[in-house]
């Protein structure tokens, strides 16, 4: 054991959590200042990342790709597609009632994988996309790994600094106000469906842009990464944990997570190797042991809504 | 809770994980990436407890570099590249293994390898993940695996025909990922190799006639057709119908048509011209000795990738004490140990190989699940051999190369 390797592994985790991160943010949006229940956001996740892979790849026989654009470009498109994806998805959807759109985005997230899975000539099928460039990643270890985080963490404050801003803008009271009663919003005047496929857009844009980090990444990508448990249920409970309707807390919750998931499989290691496989299990019904416990006794999250003027009471 | 608990529960964890984390000079650490959880959790188990084998054999035999233990630390890749990434992180970088074992899965192997062990310089051996993807990694020649990938077998298959003397044939395969890939692999081959296709075409699954389509793979003029499907399924149709109608006179098919129920169906009679590859187990002297020690460790010799696994360990461990540790020298090492010329060394015979190496001399494991000689993608060839229908079975007649 020694400072830098600890190091190492410390920076790798800011990176995974700074793409979680994005994610929840993204989720925030939709759920926490919307009250849309998107349960799809490994759909939009794996948008984001296939768009910028095909774009920003290595050409390779049997699929489309290789036209090597520049990463910057192939973020911006991961950030429209998935944009364009959740429009008519909102358009459709959106006027079901929240439990339905939990339904219809699995739905959808299930179609879009199976899409990915299926049409090589787009994604490579099973394959996956590789040769995915990945900035200053012809650096040394390290110094390639702290780049990256750099890039990630810069993302991760924009993204932040321009939801708190609009969440504290008109804009925000607005959505709160169409959150808590839709009918009430609309008497005065709101247009009620046109306001929540905004939130829908905006929120899918930034999973889309995660999915992006998260392949230049790893310099690759295939129909694993968007695995529903991993890419859709583990940022609900980040957003829950960390308590919806607040951006820090979405983050926070990012954060909480993911150390609990990795920190932890250090200390089932410790375990007697008899047990090991079991333990690994352990780190599962932790971290829905975690959920429960917040739920009963601090259902608004590690770091509450607040609601500038009155006293926070959700 | 505030900021500072959590700050401070975060570094209680990290804090314990240090002070558990134990360091001896002598010890030498694996990395086992076995996927516990996720889709393929039911696999595991016997891999893991196959990697671990090796481990005994070499901790009881010896032990690694000068007395020292090899230390196996077990991690969940989970089967994506999310854990897999985590997993190997802290494998390299908390515990400090000098290679790992693993990850399962294809797309794991990916990540882990592009983001982890190959700017760590950590050697991976993979028992599992049988993507082509794999071969295409700009690895520095760190990253090897213990079983064929997936596009060999049709290489492997349009290599024989060539030299059986067959130049010219239809390709019939099925839409879907086992019989496109196939296909794929084994068009590229064949048509590298000089030889001719006089027709290629997809067909869909569980239709009732096949028969416009082999007339247009018939119109060609090729004497062969290539099927690869599944002889229990679309597979029987179309080789019945071809029969029928007298399109073709010799069928050649992958590990998918050889089907029992096919020969039944048609009757062996009727099937002089047929011919099958397939995988073949080798039944060495290696595997028995795996398989008796496994068998008394209480595990099921028939679980999948376990042969895969305990050389992947076994490669590692060698590969680990020929470099002396030294983990520059891992990759050459490993090539090295595994590639003949060289005394040849059987899974178990870790004494063996450890006072050869000792004593300068060159090595080459022949593991369980085959020999291992890596190719410079860190490929290695599967045994497949080419099968013929006889009585109601299937006899090999020939090893493919």
């Amino acid at each position: 054991m020694d400072l830098l390797g600890l190091a190492n592994y410390a920076v790798f985790m800011a990176i995974l959590i700074g793409i979680y991160a994005l994610l929840a943010l993204g989720l925030n949006i939709q759920w926490g200042f919307t009250g849309l229940f998107n349960a799809g956001i490994a759909g939009f996740f794996a948008v984001g990342a296939y768009t910028s892979a095909i774009l920003t790849s290595l050409p390779a026989s049997g699929r489309l790709g290789g036209y090597e654009l520049p990463l910057l470009l192939g973020w911006a498109a991961s950030m429209v597609a998935a944009a364009a994806i959740a429009w008519p998805i909102g358009k459709i959807c959106l006027r079901f009632r929240s439990d339905y759109l939990a339904i219809a985005t699995i739905g959808i997230a299930e179609i879009i994988r199976l899409v990915i899975r299926t049409e090589g000539w787009l994604t490579g099928g099973v394959r996956g996309v590789t040769g995915i460039p990945r900035p200053f990643g012809e650096l040394d270890y390290m110094p390639s790994q702290i780049a990256y985080l750099a890039i990630v963490a810069t993302l991760v404050l924009v993204a932040y600094l321009l939801v708190e801003r609009q969440v504290k803008a008109p804009w925000g009271r607005m959505m709160r106000a169409i959150r808590d009663n839709e009918l009430a919003a609309a008497a005065m005047g709101k247009q009620v469906e046109a306001r929540r496929l905004q939130a829908f857009v905006f929120g899918s844009a930034l999973m889309g842009l995660a999915g992006a980090l998260f392949v230049h990444f790893n310099r690759s990508v295939t129909p694993e990464a968007i695995d529903p448990m991993i890419a859709t249920f583990l940022i609900w409970i980040m957003l829950i944990l960390g308590g919806s309707g607040n951006n820090r807390g979405a983050i926070l919750g990012a954060a909480v997570i993911w150390i609990i998931w990795s920190v932890s499989e250090l200390l089932t290691d410790r375990l007697p190797t008899e047990i090991a496989v079991q333990a690994k299990y352990a780190r599962v019904f932790i971290i829905g042991l975690t959920l429960q416990l917040v739920l009963r006794f601090r259902p608004e999250g590690i770091l509450p809504e607040r609601q500038p003027g009155s006293p926070p009471h959700r | 809770m505030n900021k500072k608990a959590i700050a401070g529960l975060v570094g209680a964890m990290l804090g314990a994980a240090v002070v558990a984390a134990p360091a001896h000079a002598q010890d030498v650490k694996l990395g086992l990436m076995a996927a516990i959880s996720g889709p393929i959790a039911a696999l595991a188990p016997p891999m893991a407890a196959a990697s671990k084998l090796a481990v005994a054999h070499v901790n009881e035999q010896g032990g690694i570099l000068k007395g020292g233990k090899l230390e196996a630390v077990l991690g969940d890749s989970a089967c994506n590249p999310q854990n897999a990434t985590d997993v190997a992180t802290k494998a390299v970088n908390i515990d400090r293994v000098l290679a790992v074992v693993g990850p399962a899965c294809s797309g794991a192997v990916l990540a882990s390898a592009n983001s982890v062990t190959i700017p760590a310089g950590v050697l991976m051996i993979t028992p599992s993940g049988t993507s082509p993807e794999i071969t295409k990694l700009k690895d520095k020649d760190l990253v090897y695996r213990t079983l064929p990938s997936d596009d060999y077998q049709g290489r492997a298959l349009a290599r024989t025909l060539k030299a059986r003397g067959i130049s010219k044939v239809a390709v019939a395969y099925l839409n879907n990922d086992y019989g496109k890939g196939l296909a794929e692999s084994f068009k590229a081959e064949f048509e590298a190799n000089g030889g001719t296709l006089a027709g290629y075409s997809g067909h869909e699954e569980g239709k009732a006639s096949y028969r416009s389509e082999l007339a247009t793979l018939a119109r060609g003029g090729a004497d062969t057709l290539v099927i690869f499907d599944y002889g229990d399924g679309t597979g029987l149709s179309i080789l019945r119908q071809a029969l029928e109608n007298n399109f073709f006179k010799t069928f050649v098919g992958a590990d998918g048509m050889k089907s029992e129920g096919l020969v039944k169906a048609i009757g062996a009679a009727n099937l002089g011209g047929f011919f099958v590859s397939a995988p073949v187990g080798e039944a060495s002297a290696s595997l028995d000795n795996f398989n008796k020690a496994y068998k008394a460790a209480g595990e099921n010799i028939d679980a999948v990738f376990a042969t895969t696994s305990y050389d992947a360990a076994f490669l590692a461990a060698l590969a680990i004490e020929k470099a002396g540790g030294d983990k520059a020298k891992l990759a050459e090492s490993l090539r090295a140990v595994a590639s003949a010329p060289g005394e040849p060394i059987l899974a178990g015979e870790w004494a063996k190989a450890k006072k050869l190496i000792a004593e300068g001399k060159d090595i080459d494991y022949k593991g369980a699940g085959g020999d291992h000689e890596f190719d410079a993608a860190g490929d290695v060839p599967g045994n497949y051999a080419f099968f013929k229908v006889s009585g109601t079975g299937y006899e090999s007649i020939a090893d493919m190369k």
